[in-house]
């Protein structure tokens, strides 16, 4: 058991984690502690009026919703509120029985193959996270300026940029800042928890989402522009396929697209950041984002060094 | 600034829900800022009926100048039977009767939608998203439109006639980080200009007399659960819940349901059900409480939650309810049950621990200090307005495009080869709406 009423207080995040694990570890300590039947009562009482997709994503919850509908129970309920009811329908459930059983026993088995079968899908997914963690954005800004080089040329590529403009792994919010400082709509999505809390209390349009989820509600063509950075290099494939399948389909005519990413380079090299061990993705070289933007006015600027590259995609007007 | 709100009902007889939240933020909008603030609202307080109660026309309440109209009609028997038909369903229900629901639904006010169109305001905040007067004015208001969804995970945010609602909106306020997700997962207003607001919480008042004298309950220790005693909200859950634990822990503990009942829990002697009281008695229970239970599911926000936490409280929440379990997992003020079982550890717990307890409490109260505080809440609120009145209307193209899913103004872009040679066009072909 944790020690608990210390001070300072831990972190929140990791503190009720501690707890919320003890409590599940007692949790399964104690099954079989109640009747089935009981618990089973309790529990359908919690379901009647939770909705079903509360938490989303959360698949273990679906499937134990599954596997509580799974089992078809023949024997119906008799109570009656008119005197003679429960005895006609006590009479009518021992005649229909044999019928009612053989159909819900086949029933019940197929659910119970069907929840078998999510289970293991269940399991294998899982499996896969386990083995392609999302990798956490890198940090794009030199330490002793606290700015980024390629910052002038993304604010100069999206001034004027007619619609909001998104910043996608936004930090702490610095670009939307300077964005915002220029005139530009800007506001910003970061996946970590607490990155744009300060910010956001502050007043700016900063919020903490997952990038690809977001880009998912955002509405076709309604973006002026989008700033990408941190993210790609640790990218798995198919998700920066989805990332930039999202990015063209939001942005609007004449829509900017800006990529920063660490060249192939600088990924492999003693001083890259853990991610480039810790992730499958890895970046793409210059000429690969034109060759993706085929369409689009691209331009490469390369950082000092050569370690860093960013990519400035126009559409072209219709 | 000039701002109009509309909802539904207003008044201090309409307790709790989203019609409370917006007559807290006008008055407080008021009091902080001086900005001229109206409502457009109905003269019913019974969302069930819509039955007029009040008189239609002008009066101001707390610097507040409200607008009332009469409902065209009462809600009639036959909103229930559509209800019933189309709430199994709802994705699938047809625009013509996703329509019908809409004016079933009411409160059918013509007139308040009229005057709101007419009126000099600079903004009109709607409040909530599911009521006539928000959906038949929202696309029709020459001034920018903000709308506060609070909205639940619920049949009736699937019907087809809400993409306009949504799309409609020029900026969007969210209770909770879940009600965003929840909104953006059906409507595709991401890019929408969006506040994360939440409810002011009041500072306590002074403690007038023992919560166990309140509860009549002698000096047993007890557990509280604040809000409408009803089924929907979880009560009789709890109240089950509750009977098996005592079942299970025979011992002094007892259970104190506080808020007007619309359900009642078969009798035991370990449950108190005090009715409706005041805010006085209701914090008065509160500080002698060893937690707070909040078993609803459906909450978009709970300020019985913060509430607790303002006297550092510690609560125990409803896992499947994304808010309040979001203000738990945010905060590390509070824990959650998922089953029967979860709820019988999760209380064992609680009980037992007097230092969890007293932390839990302590990181609540630091989350609504920072978080939830009426002068905090108002300048972020008011500050937003000022953006979203400055920024205009969203353009009409742009919203169109949205709610079309039109194809996008220049050609699909290549997708990542898994190897080379295998390039596809990779874009889907567009939706027609």
């Amino acid at each position: 058991m944790i020690a608990s009423g210390s001070d300072p207080l831990p972190a929140s995040d990791d503190y009720l984690r501690q707890v919320m694990a003890e409590i599940d570890e007692e949790v399964r300590r104690r099954r079989g502690e109640i009747p089935l039947q009981l618990e089973r009562e309790l529990d359908e009482l919690f379901l009647e009026h939770a909705p079903v997709s509360a938490r989303a994503g959360d698949l273990k919850d679906a499937l134990a919703l599954v596997d509580r509908a799974a089992f078809i129970d023949p024997v119906v309920p008799v109570t009656s509120e008119r005197p003679a009811g429960t005895a006609i329908k006590k009479g009518l459930r021992s005649l229909s029985l044999w019928y009612m059983g053989w159909v819900t026993h086949q029933v019940s088995q197929f659910g119970a193959a069907a929840s078998r079968a999510l289970h293991a899908v269940d399991a294998q997914l899982e499996d896969l996270q386990a083995r392609v963690p999302p990798a956490s954005p890198t940090f794009v800004l030199d330490p002793e300026t606290g700015d980024a080089w390629w910052s002038v040329r993304a604010v100069d590529a999206l001034l004027g940029a007619r619609g909001r403009v998104l910043h996608v792994a936004c930090g702490d919010g610095w670009l939307v800042r300077r964005l915002s400082a220029a005139g530009v709509d800007a506001y910003g999505v970061d996946p970590r928890p607490d990155m744009a809390v300060d910010a956001e209390l502050e007043g700016a349009d900063l919020r903490q989402e997952e990038p690809l989820e977001h880009l998912r509600a955002v509405g076709r063509a309604s973006l002026g522009g989008l700033v990408v950075s941190g993210i790609v290099e640790a990218m798995e494939p198919a998700r920066r396929d989805e990332l930039v399948r999202r990015a063209a389909d939001r942005l609007g005519a004449r829509g900017v697209l800006v990529v920063h990413s660490l060249s192939p380079e600088a990924w492999f090299a003693n001083d890259a950041p853990v991610e480039a061990d810790l992730s499958t993705g890895r970046p793409l070289r210059p000429r690969t984002w034109a060759h993706l933007l085929a369409t689009w006015a691209v331009e490469v600027s390369e950082g000092p060094g050569g370690a860093d590259y960013a990519v400035v995609a126009r559409r072209a007007p219709t | 600034m000039r701002v109009a709100f509309v909802t539904p009902r207003y008044g201090r007889e309409v307790v709790g829900g989203a019609e409370s939240a917006a007559r807290q933020l006008a008055e407080h909008l008021v009091a902080s800022t001086g900005w001229c603030t109206e409502v457009f609202t109905s003269t019913a307080l019974d969302h069930l009926t819509w039955r007029n109660e009040l008189e239609p026309g002008d009066q101001t309440m707390n610097g507040v100048l409200v607008h009332r109209f009469s409902p065209e009609a009462e809600r009639s028997s036959k909103f229930y039977e559509l209800d019933g038909r189309i709430r199994l369903a709802p994705g699938h229900a047809t625009r013509e009767q996703a329509e019908d629901w809409i004016d079933m639904n009411g409160p059918v006010t013509p007139r308040l939608v009229e005057a709101l169109c007419a009126s000099s305001a600079d903004v009109a905040a709607f409040y909530p998203y599911l009521y006539y007067p928000t959906v038949r004015a929202i696309g029709r208001v020459p001034m920018p439109a903000v709308l506060h969804p609070a909205a639940h995970d619920e049949p009736a945010l699937y019907l087809p006639v809400f993409a306009d609602t949504f799309a409609s909106a020029d900026a969007l306020v969210f209770h909770t980080m879940a009600e965003r997700r929840l909104v953006q997962r059906h409507y595709p207003v991401a890019g929408f200009p969006q506040l994360l607001l939440g409810l002011g919480t009041e500072l306590p008042p002074a403690r007038r007399r023992p919560g166990r004298e309140v509860l009549g309950s002698g000096d047993r220790p007890y557990v509280a659960s604040v809000g409408r005693v009803d089924e929907h909200k979880g009560s009789k859950m709890l109240a089950a819940y509750f009977a098996e634990y005592k079942a299970r822990r025979p011992g002094p503990l007892a259970l104190a349901l506080v808020g007007p009942v619309a359900y009642r829990p078969p009798r035991h002697p370990d449950v108190v059900l005090t009715g409706m009281v005041s805010d006085e008695d209701k914090y008065d229970v509160l500080r002698d409480a060893l937690a707070l239970v909040s078993p609803s599911a459906l909450e978009s926000f709970s300020l019985a939650v913060t509430e607790a936490w303002t006297l550092e409280l510690p609560v125990v929440v409803n896992a499947r309810c994304g808010p309040t379990r979001e203000h738990c997992e945010r905060s590390g003020g509070g824990m959650w049950f998922g089953s029967y079982r979860e709820f019988e550890t999760v209380l064992d717990r609680l009980v037992a621990d007097v230092a969890l307890r007293r932390d839990l409490g302590a990181r609540g109260r630091r989350y609504v200090e920072r978080h939830y505080r009426w002068p905090v809440l108002i300048e972020r609120y008011a500050r937003f307005l000022e953006e979203v009145s400055a920024r205009g209307k969203l353009s009409a193209e742009a919203v169109a495009a949205s709610v079309r899913g039109s194809e996008p103004a220049n050609g699909p872009v290549r997708a990542v080869a898994a190897s080379p040679g295998l390039n596809r066009r990779g874009q889907s072909p567009p939706r027609r709406g």
